[in-house]
């Protein structure tokens, strides 16, 4: 009978892509996938070390296994084996403990614990990019990692020192990967990365890799995951007007105050900010901003805080994805004085939901009567179905005679649902 | 460009220019880096690490770090009592506080720095000695003037705030209000969140557009 295997992802698409590639690894030689919540021979938990809040997740998600299931083979891996690696070593709950760059040989460490024979995980091949593409099963887009680490050094972020110093990955492997993904039936790639605005390699930088992307033969769109804004201009704004590049951009605007930017050491101001939605905008007036804000920087006054959320209503943020600032040891701000309380930090964090909740009401409204071509992720048991739209929101229409996923339809939107995240309602066209 | 993780740095000295501000002279082992650039560092096997501006020019064979004691500061203390012959840990470069290669030869440049926020300009004035640029350093007394000599006559001005003896008696914000800028100067401030803050307004009230801003934050 085939070994089972469970996965479980915190975090980060990266942490996403890199848990997908791995679980096709194990698809592929044959053993059984089964959800984290049943029994299984291994578990693998791809963690998270962003927050406190991820930290706290991710014990918490580990402990649950261990508690449930003892026997069980039990592999941590991700941003909090970097971060935290001597406590998990010496957690005897863990079987192994995998950093970051020996994420891509789980499957030939578990592999060889079945077969008897222990590989010590510093034995393992270091490699960042040693992931291939998803298995077609597992997802409607493949992601494909073009870059991996960071050397910005924001002043609140562990990222740099759990993923460590910006590398980009040869334009050849990405190619080979993307046509991979293609081969399996992908209809979206989307490139994924730390920071992928500041890849360079062989004399490439972002705009090139996507507009090569782009040349790629196919019926395929391209999306670009999260990026800073930062180390790309007017070369990218136009390739916008490619159809083959979704009108999306999850672009991390993190505060809306310049001395909060500058405190953070971010590289870019506010008016920079405005200025390249503005010049996308006027390429493509319907384009989708989504991003990223912290509350609760040290130092982050009432007025600075309203800044943000100036910035975030004139912007329109059509989702927002709201971080409460909290100390990681080792970065700058840890050493910075004025932390803000945490109940001030909840407080603002409702205030953006809000004004995130508003913001996409109107965005999504604004399509109605306009068609979208969706990449259809599933019909479920009464006959609806639903994926995402070239500018990424949910879309939901009746299947009718639909009956394949993983593929196109175009549909013209007709309402938006009361329901949480007022998912958008259509017609097949 | 590659990067050093790691590694270890052998000190050549330490040079003090005043009570609390010294230069530390490490080997430079072929290190390449772009002026402007800074590194990481810390005592060796120590893990608190700090971030240095390199001082030094491209010429140079060694790497010159020039650094102020804070006081209850951790890292900036220790660096202070090395000697020649120590061993430090280094990361780095890193950091996109440089200039553009085109805009060597064809730009005018306005540096503005407090402190030891001079050291990124130290090494790019010295690395280009074509460049076309002013430096404004905010300091507070006449012995902060670190280095004055190095630069050409007439591009480096001190606001000494506390002291008449200096080009300037004032802050580098009462300067550029008293001395606009044109816009089409590419502006590079570093030191002290706020008196980038400030002049970062100043600036953009005179016109000067927010692609030509540029800062790197020190605390
Ligand atoms: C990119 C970058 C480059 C830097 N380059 C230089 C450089 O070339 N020379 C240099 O001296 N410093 C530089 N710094 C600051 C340096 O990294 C340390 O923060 C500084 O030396 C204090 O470290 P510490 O361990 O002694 O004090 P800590 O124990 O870290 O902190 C003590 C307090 O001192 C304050 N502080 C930090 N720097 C200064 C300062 N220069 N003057 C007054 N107060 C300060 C901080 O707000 C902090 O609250 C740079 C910082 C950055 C981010
Ligand atoms: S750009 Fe800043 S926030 Fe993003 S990963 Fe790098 S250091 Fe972290």
């Amino acid at each position: 009978m085939a070994r089972k295997i469970a996965f479980k992802t915190l975090g980060c698409r990266l942490n996403q892509y890199e848990t997908d590639s791995v679980t096709s690894d194990f698809i592929n030689a044959g053993y059984e996938i089964v959800n984290f919540s049943e029994e299984a021979d291994a578990y693998v938990v791809n963690t998270c070390t962003v927050t406190n809040m991820s930290d706290h997740k991710s014990r918490q998600t580990y402990n649950q296994v261990y508690r449930r299931n003892p026997d069980a083979v039990l592999v941590v891996t991700g941003c909090m084996a970097n971060n935290h690696k001597e406590d998990l070593e010496s957690n005897n709950r863990i079987t192994y403990t995998i950093k970051n760059d020996r994420k891509g040989s789980i499957f030939n460490l578990l592999d060889s614990h079945f077969k008897g024979e222990i590989i010590s995980p510093d034995q393992l091949k270091a490699d960042r990019f040693g992931f291939g593409a998803a298995e077609k099963s597992i997802r409607t887009r493949s992601m494909i990692k073009i870059q991996d680490g960071c050397n910005n050094f924001c002043t609140f972020c562990i990222v740099p020192h759990v993923r460590g110093r910006a590398e980009s990955r040869p334009y050849s492997e990405i190619e080979k990967n993307i046509k991979h993904a293609l081969e399996f039936g992908y209809k979206e790639i989307v490139l994924t990365g730390v920071n992928i605005g500041r890849y360079e390699r062989d004399g490439l930088n972002f705009e090139d890799i996507v507009g090569k992307v782009l040349e790629i033969p196919g019926y395929f769109r391209v999306r670009i995951s999260s990026i800073e804004p930062e180390g790309f201009g007017d070369k990218l704004f136009n390739l916008f007007q490619n159809p083959k590049l979704t009108p999306h951009l999850h672009l991390c605007l993190q505060s809306g105050s310049e001395k909060i930017l500058l405190a953070m050491r971010r590289q870019y101001s506010v008016d920079d900010f405005r200025i390249m939605v503005s010049k996308i905008l006027n390429r493509i007036p319907d384009f989708n901003f989504t991003t990223d804000i912290m509350v609760g920087f040290p130092g982050e006054t009432e007025s600075e805080f309203r800044e943000t959320c100036k910035v975030a209503e004139e912007i329109g943020f059509s989702h927002i994805h709201t971080f409460k600032y909290s100390v990681r040891k080792g970065t700058r701000a840890e050493r910075m004085p004025n932390q803000v309380q945490e109940k001030v930090k909840t407080e603002r964090s409702l205030i953006i939901r809000d004004i995130a909740e508003n913001n996409k009401k109107k965005y999504r409204s604004s399509f109605i009567g306009k068609t979208q071509k969706v990449l259809v992720e599933k019909i479920d048991k009464t006959g609806f179905a639903k994926g995402y739209g070239e500018h990424y929101f949910p879309v939901r229409f009746k299947a009718d005679e639909l009956t394949q996923t993983k593929d196109f339809k175009l549909v013209r939107v007709n309402g938006l649902l009361d329901d949480q995240d007022f998912t958008v309602t259509a017609k097949p066209v | 460009m590659e990067v050093t993780i790691n590694t270890i740095f052998t000190v050549q000295g330490v040079r003090h220019l005043t009570d609390s501000t010294y230069i530390v002279r490490l080997d430079r082992k072929g290190m390449m880096f772009v002026p402007g650039q800074n590194l990481n560092i810390g005592l060796a096997g120590d893990p608190e690490k700090r971030d240095y501006s390199i001082y030094s020019s491209l010429e140079d064979n060694f790497l010159d770090i020039l650094v102020k004691e804070v006081d209850d500061g951790l890292v900036s203390k220790k660096l202070k009592k090395l000697k020649p012959g120590d061993s430090i840990e280094v990361d780095g470069p890193f950091g996109f506080f440089t200039i553009k290669d085109e805009d060597i030869s064809t730009k005018k440049f306005l540096f503005i720095a407090s402190g030891t926020g001079i050291g990124p300009f130290h090494s790019i004035a010295l690395s280009y000695p074509e460049l076309n640029y002013k430096l404004i350093h905010g300091v507070r007394n006449r012995n902060e003037t670190y280095e004055k000599d190095h630069y050409p006559a007439g591009c480096y001005i001190g606001c000494l705030s506390k002291d008449k003896k200096g080009e300037f008696r004032g802050r580098v914000t009462d300067y550029l209000r008293q001395n606009p800028v044109d816009p089409d100067t590419l502006c590079y401030l570093c030191g002290n969140v706020n008196m980038i803050y400030d002049a970062f307004d100043i600036l953009k009230e005179q016109g000067v557009p927010s692609g030509n801003l540029h800062a790197e934050v020190y605390f």
